[in-house]
């Protein structure tokens, strides 16, 4: 019997009084390197409705919400100098595998205002999160290492967060913005919006987009790849004759 | 004006580039030098990752000199057979940078080697030459004629085994030590991505006592086709050659390539080679001090497996 009570009770205390869900859309879900490629704005936004099937017919806030874009993931290595007798070297490094070559968070407020920092580190709303993964190198190393990755990312503009990139246009309406930098790695990209509420995510969805080269710059780049020497033939040649060519016009 | 450069996956100011490549394309025209040694420091800094500067600059490299090669080469002021020579030991030698340097990178010590090999190799050579430009231009000032080489004056070089004639540049010498100079500079070039010309010129000049009016052509001449087999090697192996950037910076060295070796002829040998030799120790110590001075930010990061 008291397995039953339990489970009677789980159901009544984890069911949310009231259910909402996610209605969101990107701007772009696909992004285009061009030759004249210097980064794209990106538009997101959505509302928030009460959940289909339910008897709801308006939702109450507030809400908070925080989008989340993660890049392509790829393996890094963070490396330390110091001084041995006068010289400068590297000498430590630990390796992050699959780290997110991309990572920006967008909310509505500070984050430790929405929730606590166990949900934040738990759902990889921060950055840091994505360094306190199990490491050979030991947890104090990897922490070290890793504040310094997160901090090197950010100065490239790789990694951000802004809070205040959500504005919410009415109660349960919300746009947010961001600007991919001209050195966001191609690959496919990954933006999670979670709603909360009191502290709780309510309500979630993720939605794929991709930064692509297309045209020249892809066939650039795929012929550096699939047929690389040709492509360094052809860049001899380009130079023989730019080379050549120069000669010629400035001949004097 | 921005431009996408594919290999690298950044975008950079066009003018910012080909004027960077304008710049030392003067410098290389004013000395027969490819000029590389300052291109790809001044590349990493501007945020290009190190491989693909590396390897783009190599592209840039060949584009400078060939039209400086080709106008020695109309005046005569190339020794192709001894070119020929140093050619083929310089590609053997860059097939053993070119592994070396992924080694090196994968091991994460690729920036102290450069730093090391720069402050030793230009350190060296810098000294040198200042030190016999100095001397030369104060014999000049204080009247002394300065004699032209001597044709029958020889060092231990000249009597080793294997002698072969160079007719231009009216040599009679063992061909071993023109294949170790090649060796030598086609592994240290592609692992530092310089063509090589600053060690090639004094090596010519001091080693070899080759005559001053076809060292020049003869390193320039060497530089293009060491450079070209080391773009196809750096295209194969690491495939972080950059076509874009390298085309801009193309597009600036050959024009300045042009300009600067009219205002060489402005100038004598000897101002020539102490302008090279102070810029060459400015560069050394630039990365001397690298190595000494605590670094602003003693942290780095790197993406592993492949170039990019």
């Amino acid at each position: 019997m008291k397995w039953w009570l339990a489970l009677v009770m789980a159901l009544l205390l984890g069911m949310p009084a009231q259910a909402e869900r996610l209605v969101s859309q990107l701007s772009n879900d696909n992004i285009e390197i061009t030759s004249s490629f210097d980064g794209e704005r990106m538009n997101f936004f959505g509302t928030i409705m009460p959940d289909a099937g339910s008897d709801q017919k308006f939702v109450t806030g507030p809400f908070h919400v925080v989008v989340v874009v993660l890049g392509p993931t790829q393996n890094r290595v963070a490396r330390q100098k110091t001084n041995n007798f006068g010289v400068w070297l590297n000498t430590d490094q630990v390796e992050f595998d699959n780290f997110p070559s991309y990572f920006h968070v967008l909310s509505s407020a500070r984050l430790r205002d929405i929730t606590d920092i166990t949900t934040l580190t738990t759902e990889y709303i921060l950055p840091e999160a994505h360094t306190l993964v199990a490491n050979d190198a030991g947890w104090w190393k990897t922490a070290v290492f890793g504040r310094e990755l997160v901090r090197l990312m950010t100065e490239q503009g790789l990694f951000g967060v802004n809070e205040g990139g959500v504005n919410f246009l009415s109660d349960n309406f919300y746009s947010a913005r961001l600007t991919l930098p001209s050195n966001a790695p191609p690959g496919p990209y990954i933006a999670l919006t979670y709603v909360f509420k009191d502290g709780q995510v309510i309500a979630r969805k993720s939605e794929g987009f991709a930064v692509r080269k297309i045209g020249f710059e892809r066939f650039l780049a795929l012929s550096a790849v699939q047929q690389p020497l040709l492509y360094g033939l052809v860049c001899v040649v380009l130079a023989l004759f730019t080379g050549w060519l120069g000669g010629v016009l400035f001949k004097r | 004006m921005q431009v996408y450069l594919p290999i690298a996956e950044l975008s950079m100011n066009l003018f910012f580039l080909v004027g960077i490549g304008g710049a030392v394309g003067f410098l290389s025209g004013l000395f027969g030098v490819g000029g590389g040694f300052l291109l790809t420091p001044l590349l990493i800094f501007s945020g290009v990752p190190a491989p693909v500067a590396v390897a783009s600059v190599t592209g840039q490299v060949v584009a400078a000199s060939t039209s400086g090669a080709l106008s020695h080469y109309r005046r005569g002021g190339i020794d192709l057979h001894l070119a020929m020579y140093l050619v083929l030991s310089g590609v053997l030698g860059a097939f053993g940078g070119v592994a070396t340097f992924a080694v090196l990178r994968d091991a994460g010590q690729l920036d102290l080697f450069i730093s090391v090999g720069f402050l030793v190799l230009l350190g060296f050579v810098g000294t040198l030459m200042l030190n016999e430009a100095i001397r030369a231009i104060i014999k000049q000032r204080k009247g002394v004629v300065v004699r032209e080489r001597l044709p029958n004056q020889h060092n231990w070089m000249h009597r080793l085994p294997m002698r072969v004639r160079f007719k231009k540049s009216r040599l009679y010498i063992s061909v071993l030590p023109v294949l170790i100079i090649g060796l030598f500079i086609g592994f240290v070039g592609s692992l530092l991505g310089i063509g090589g010309g600053f060690i090639m010129v004094p090596a010519l000049v001091y080693l070899l006592r080759v005559p001053g009016n076809v060292v020049i052509g003869t390193s320039l001449a060497q530089v293009v086709a060491m450079m070209a087999a080391t773009t196809i090697l750096h295209a194969v192996q690491s495939q972080s050659v950059d076509i874009m950037l390298a085309f801009c910076l193309m597009v600036g060295g050959t024009a300045g390539a042009q300009f600067g070796a009219s205002a060489g002829k402005h100038l004598r040998g000897e101002q020539l080679r102490g302008l090279l030799a102070i810029l060459v120790l400015a560069v050394a110590i630039r990365f001397g001090l690298s190595l000494i001075l605590a670094p602003a930010d003693p942290f780095s990061m790197a993406v592993l497996g492949g170039a990019r």
